[in-house]
């Protein structure tokens, strides 16, 4: 019953040894560790402060968050304190990584039914105890999914998390523009009647899909693209052909999730009462089903950011401006994606006609043909308009135009990406 | 029978009334209660909290009723139940706390026919917020009772007690605690004191300028702590740019000794330590009556500020910085002229 780990983890870095790298996001690192004292592995969260400009608040939030948190699949901190600029957080060591990093390294057309129905269960858990204290995650995706050695899955990151109570109120809504673009419900885009719990459901839908195919749908395109996609198509789906393999019960959880209607969509406790998690099985399942075999975590980290550097060495004449970096971020599926006006006016300029009104169906039977390929190829042809744009004092004018034949509502998503810094300080939240 | 009791459907009063009584027995924690009696009670106690949070905050289903928030108040500060519940914290499991933690913020914010009444309950109990402040001290606690702390410091007068009170001076440790979450609880709590009410803050630092500052200089600015330093120098440029502070800001910016302070803390190796260094040296700059002592050091060093200042800029662009920057660099060029006359007579 006592909650508060009985173990004390010290709170200096010398009573720790990093080992291997194990994950990396936009200003950490995430490094395998021992623990010193208490002779036990761990992960630790190594976050440059110096790279935090004026966040403070919001990573306060975050490591409280993780600190409060109890619930076997969440995934908790241990501890945190600083160490010259850097604060150290932490975590167990979740040795299978993200479900991102496994579909990448082993199964990179998704994972079977079963595997994704007890993948997804213990992620439903999860956000039923945070709905219930009121926090929405914001971030639900694979790369956030994390699996240890025995098999338990713990959903990861509190970085965007907001709470709904956060100020002693109940907030009516949320008004920030926060997440990653695929991942993100309609409503959160629009930002025009604010967002709750349920937005973690359309991200949930998402996910599910994710696990199914090994990426997210759009997910090859650049942001702006996915704002228009997800606000002017219809929600994406398992495909009838395609994804034959798939039960009914599967496809109608998801079609249950993605509903544009936030106000349509199950609550995470409803949701997990859902005839598809009937099909979920044990941890000791998923370990012997997707872990077995796969190399060390550290060794497979270390193979996947080889071989994107090899993508962007390839490209590198493609890569040079800070657009390009962050838009391989954003493919990594790296979490903390920070919108800022630059990358949306270059992205803007970039969308054509043809593809606003491209249907999920057609894009998604041409990913089919392409696979990796399109992924370099759209980023390259991003590149190059991008590079046109720089630095000419027309460059408004190029965003007006494409702006100007949208109709209404995406209109009001660019409006809202823009106005970030604003809403978030009329709603009175914590961070970006 | 418990079967019978559990389906009735309960009112606020009876809910609030019903966690008092369970709130007594666990103060009192009867040594004579059977260890399985006592469980049971604890949890109809958790439940019971997990009940006030559903009414005061709704659920994912449903929003709060305003009338059901305003019966629920009324009935907890008509007796002593915040300070029973504040008291229990300890004794709750981890949820509990959270849930408890939420009450209290919540109930700071109702108000009963307009009127706060927990400011009213606070004003009459304000060593409860010795307690709460203590908790700092509990890596265990810290988190809940300065969630609540920060809550009540809401209340003008609560915070006016707390800023007046011995117990400020201990969050100059506190903010240094090994423990970041809590240390950085502390920090936001300290910052909450010394931003929020303008005219209580303006009267608290002129009648406590001796002490305070000087702590704040060796115990936070001088620290060698990153995170210590670096907040506290973002503090003391919100206190010293804020208009209500006008008459500290004249006063700080008199000093020689703290403008040595500030010039040794540009020299940071820290970028985000500098930068936050350089909107205080900036008022020191600024300030167009300046002490001859202050005058002198700014002659004296003259070169060396504007060698720093030439590449001296944040890491991305800022406007603002830059206009700045070149104001502050006029007027040392500035104080050049004036002193010019007497150095080449």
């Amino acid at each position: 019953m006592e909650h508060q780990s009985e173990k004390k983890f010290p709170l200096t870095a010398k009573d720790y040894k990093l080992y291997e790298e194990v994950g990396e996001g936009v200003s950490a690192t995430v490094y395998r560790a021992l623990c010193i004292p208490l002779n036990e592995i761990v992960a630790i969260k190594v976050l440059d402060l110096e790279k935090c400009n004026n966040d403070l608040d919001g990573i306060r939030r975050e490591v409280q968050t993780m600190i409060l948190i109890d619930h076997p699949n969440l995934l908790r901190a241990h501890c945190s304190f600083t160490t010259g600029h850097n604060l150290w957080v932490v975590m167990p060591y979740m040795a299978g990584g993200s479900c991102l990093h496994i579909m990448k390294s082993a199964y990179p057309d998704g994972f079977e039914e079963p595997v994704i129905a007890t993948l997804l269960r213990e992620v439903l858990k999860a956000l039923v105890y945070l709905h219930s204290q009121g926090h929405i995650h914001r971030d639900v995706k694979a790369g956030n999914i994390l699996i240890d050695s025995k098999g338990a899955v713990k959903l990861a990151d509190f970085g965007v998390a907001a709470c709904m109570y956060d100020t002693g109120d109940r907030q009516r809504s949320r008004n920030t523009f926060v997440g990653t673009p695929c991942w993100m419900a309609p409503e959160v885009m629009q930002q025009i009647h604010g967002y709750d719990f349920k937005a973690d459901i359309w991200s949930f839908g998402i996910t599910a899909l994710e696990l199914a195919h090994g990426h997210a749908p759009f997910s090859k395109y650049p942001p702006m693209k996915v704002l228009l996609m997800t606000l002017q198509n219809a929600p994406p789906g398992l495909d009838f052909e395609r994804d034959k393999r798939f039960s009914k019960s599967f496809r109608e959880m998801i079609a249950a999730c993605l509903v544009k209607d936030p106000k349509k969509r199950p609550t995470s406790e409803k949701l997990l009462k859902h005839l598809f998690f009937k099909h979920a099985h044990s941890n000791e399942y998923l370990a012997r089903t997707i872990l077995d075999g796969l190399a060390p975590l550290g060794e497979r980290f270390r193979l996947l950011k080889a071989k994107e550097a090899d993508m962007l060495s390839q490209n590198k004449a493609l890569y040079e401006d800070k657009e390009q970096l962050s838009q391989q971020e954003y493919i990594r599926g790296i979490s903390g994606w920070n919108f800022n006006l630059e990358d949306l006016k270059n992205q803007a300029a970039l969308i054509q006609d043809d593809l606003v009104s491209n249907s999920e169906d057609s894009s998604e039977s041409r990913k089919h043909k392409d696979g990796q390929e399109n992924l370099c190829f759209e980023s390259a042809s991003h590149s190059k308009a991008a590079s046109h744009l720089e630095g000419e004092l027309n460059v408004v004018h190029n965003l007006e135009d494409p702006l100007a034949a949208f109709p209404m509502k995406p209109l009001r998503a660019l409006k809202g990406c823009f106005d970030v810094s604003e809403n978030d300080k009329a709603a009175d939240s914590p961070s970006l | 029978m418990k079967k019978l009791f559990k389906s009735k459907p309960r009112t606020p009063v009876d809910l609030v009334r019903q966690t008092r009584d369970l709130l007594v027995f666990a103060d009192r924690g009867g040594p004579d209660t059977k260890e399985s009696k006592r469980n049971e009670k604890m949890m109809e106690l958790s439940k019971l909290i997990r009940d006030l949070k559903v009414i005061l905050y709704g659920d994912s289903d449903s929003e709060p009723v305003p009338e059901a928030c305003s019966q629920l108040t009324q009935e907890f500060f008509r007796e002593n139940t915040l300070r029973l519940l504040i008291l229990c914290v300890p004794k709750l499991n981890l949820e509990s706390r959270k849930d408890a933690t939420q009450v209290v913020a919540n109930l700071q914010r109702q108000q009963v026919q307009s009127r706060l009444i927990a400011c009213d309950y606070l004003e009459k109990n304000l060593d409860l917020m010795d307690i709460l402040i203590a908790g700092y001290e509990n890596a265990d606690l810290g988190l809940h009772y300065g969630t609540m702390l920060r809550e009540c410091i809401r209340h003008q007068t609560v915070a006016r007690y707390v800023l007046e009170s011995e117990r400020m001076k201990k969050f100059f440790g506190y903010i240094q605690l090994p423990n970041f979450d809590v240390a950085s609880d502390a920090a936001a709590t300290f910052k909450e004191l010394l931003t929020r009410h303008k005219s209580t803050v303006a009267e608290f630092l002129l009648k406590n300028y001796d002490w305070f500052f000087a702590e704040y200089n060796k115990k936070l600015l001088e620290s060698d702590n990153y995170i210590t330093k670096r907040q506290a120098l973002k503090l003391l440029g919100d206190i010293l740019h804020d208009r209500s502070n006008l008459d500290v800001m004249a006063r700080y910016v008199s000093s020689e000794e703290n403008l040595k302070i500030i010039m040794a803390i540009l020299r940071n190796s820290a970028k985000s330590i500098q930068i936050a260094a350089f909107h205080v040296f900036k008022l020191f700059a600024g300030n167009p009556n300046k002490p001859p002592r202050i005058a002198n050091i700014f002659d004296r060093n003259r070169e060396k500020l504007l060698r720093f200042f030439a590449d001296f800029k944040p890491d991305k662009e800022d406007e603002q910085f830059e206009a700045d920057k070149s104001q502050v660099v006029r007027e040392i060029v500035a104080l050049e002229c004036i002193n010019r006359p007497s150095i080449q007579p």
